[in-house]
């Protein structure tokens, strides 16, 4: 083999090595997105026929504002992302500095924490649904006995508690995954530099907000991005909570993408309401990865 | 390190059982509830003892058992779509960990992206490529359709782990004639070899509990465990005991899995970006 030619093989080694993922991955995104570019601009229900049934312009994206209920479902998703990745933060950074106590058990303790998180949304939704009967379940029961307001309908039936009843099972299951990975951030911070500023007479509230938190900060946008976008996904907990209702009070973008394909089988509409939704989020990771997660490195 | 007073260790501990009860106690009462009496699924005052019941276990996986071979699906699912990522993203990994790629940042958000992108706008295409392609229902069509998440979940996840492989020993083995894929077989692979267990350890379990992809693209025989506990909310009545007892099977690798990975937990749910 001449020298030349291994120079150039080596040169290109890294991009040979990357190809084969990057193919299989542009195929498995480029069919669903052309198809559903395609179908957004013709009329088809999946129940009329197998195939597209007509051009229809414009109409399938009028639809999704019309038929289907998308305003409140982006309402809904983006309350649901914010809220329950602002709970879910505070909320597991105050268990992550219990645990950083370091007393006797705190080693046992996270590691039996983590349990929700390993369990599937469905489980747990399954868990909170059980719980949350309204007829025999633990939840109302033990609130009604404290003088609790519960709704007749249950948490899950009534329309102004559903969505964040649903929130909150989601911070059930991933506040742990916040103070474990935040915990993990603590141990990384350098003891020196908290000792210097206590020398320096600093209050240990100064010294969380000046020291601690910006320390951690870009372990923080990791965690908020990746999390803002799984609750923006949502979709399981949703499915098994509430199916999106009373009416359409817990809709997310994600269930009314399933509705609309996999239920009415509208796949003209769906195509459509894909196409926004793509644009939401590809804005939603951009902007974060522009303003807040660019000094990363690799 | 702090000296923490009585008083101040009192309150901790205090504050910490209740948070291990907030987060514990759901799992704890689910588990009971699979060994509970279908009659007694919803007796108030709550009943901590009880004679234990097995007959919700023995109706979903014994006789007439129909949620036994969804424990199978489960299995071929998920381990299907690990094996398949593996290669595609030891690859990916290996030119992302050692080489000046071009671009490296944009591919690498690339992947990332796709994993946190929604599933769902995937999955309705998916359903009637799969019709047309004659893979409706099949194994196949839930293994190959989840490397959207497998692949890229794998490379970030294994590039953490090649980047710790020092450099100087695969520079010694190209020294003593070794090319870069021996090199590569030689050293990075036992070196990595934690790593690789390690990440497919995630991968399996993050297949096991998706449930978009088998809901959409699965039938009846194919179908995996944690859809099969959707099915049990029939028309004619909720069986608890029955979801109960197949999500406790359900539940039971992930939380196993998890407990074996002990300190790679921060690791892999944060795909290699937080060293835990």
């Amino acid at each position: 083999m001449g020298l030349a030619y291994r120079y150039t093989f080596q040169r290109r080694l890294p991009y040979l090595l990357l190809a084969p993922s990057v193919i299989v991955l542009l195929a498995l995104i480029s069919y669903p997105l052309a198809f559903a570019l395609r179908n957004s601009f013709w009329f088809w229900n999946l129940q009329m026929g197998p195939a597209p049934l007509y051009y229809s312009g414009l109409d399938n994206y009028r639809m999704v504002f019309q038929v289907t209920p998308f305003a409140v479902a982006l309402k809904n998703t983006l309350l649901l992302g914010f809220l329950g990745t602002f709970a879910q933060f505070w909320f597991g950074m105050g268990i992550a500095l219990l645990l950083h106590t370091h007393l006797r058990g705190m080693g046992l303790m996270r590691a039996a924490l983590i349990m929700p998180t390993t369990l599937a949304p469905v489980v747990a939704g399954f868990l909170f649904r059980y719980l949350l009967e309204p007829k025999g379940g633990l939840l109302p029961w033990l609130l009604a006995g404290i003088g609790f307001p519960v709704p007749p309908q249950g948490f899950l039936g009534n329309a102004n508690t559903a969505l964040f009843s649903i929130g909150l099972v989601d911070t059930w299951q991933w506040t742990p995954f916040f103070a474990i990975v935040l915990y993990a951030g603590l141990l990384s911070i350098n003891e020196e530099i908290k000792e210097a500023a206590q020398v320096d007479g600093a209050t240990q509230w100064r010294m969380f907000w000046s020291i601690t938190l910006p320390l951690l900060r870009p372990i923080a946008a990791f965690l908020v991005m990746i999390r803002f976008m799984q609750l923006f996904n949502s979709f399981d907990l949703v499915f098994v909570l509430t199916s999106g209702g009373p009416g359409t009070a817990s809709r997310t973008l994600s269930f009314n993408l399933y509705r609309e394909g996999l239920v009415n089988y509208n796949i003209g509409t769906t195509a459509a309401m894909t196409w926004i939704v793509v644009i939401i989020v590809s804005v939603i990771i951009n902007l974060y990865l522009f303003f807040i997660y660019r000094k990363r490195e690799w | 390190m702090r000296r923490w007073g009585r008083r101040d260790k009192i309150a901790i501990y205090a504050l910490m059982a209740l948070v291990m009860i907030f987060f514990l106690g759901p799992i704890f009462w689910f588990i009971l509830l699979a060994f509970r009496h279908p009659s007694e699924a919803y007796t108030l005052p709550p009943q901590l003892f009880f004679e234990p019941y097995l007959g919700n276990f023995g109706d979903t996986f014994v006789d007439p058992g129909n949620n036994a071979p969804q424990l199978l699906s489960s299995v071929i699912v998920s381990s299907g779509a690990t094996l398949l990522s593996l290669p595609f993203a030891l690859a990916a990994a290996y030119a992302l960990s050692r080489f000046a790629v071009r671009g490296k940042e944009f591919i690498m958000n690339w992947y990332i992206s796709l994993l946190i992108a929604p599933p769902i706008v995937f999955v309705i295409p998916y359903f009637i490529l799969m019709s047309r392609i004659g893979w409706a229902g099949t194994y196949q069509a839930m293994i190959v359709t989840l490397q959207t998440l497998a692949i890229p979940f794998s490379v970030w996840l294994l590039k953490s782990f090649m980047d710790e492989v020092p450099l100087d020993l695969e520079e010694a083995a190209w020294v003593d004639g070794a090319g870069r894929f021996a090199a590569f077989i030689r050293i990075i692979i036992p070196l990595a070899l934690p790593g690789i267990i390690v990440t497919s350890m995630f991968t399996f379990v993050f297949s096991w509990n998706n449930v978009i992809f088998p809901l959409a693209l699965s039938k009846q025989s194919t179908t995996t465990l944690p859809v099969g506990t959707i099915s049990f909310f029939a028309s004619t009545g909720v069986y608890w005991g029955h979801i109960a007892a197949t999500a406790v099977v359900a539940m039971l690798p992930p939380m196993i899995i998890f407990l074996l990975l002990g300190r790679y937990v921060v690791r892999g749910l944060t795909f290699g970006a937080v060293k835990g």
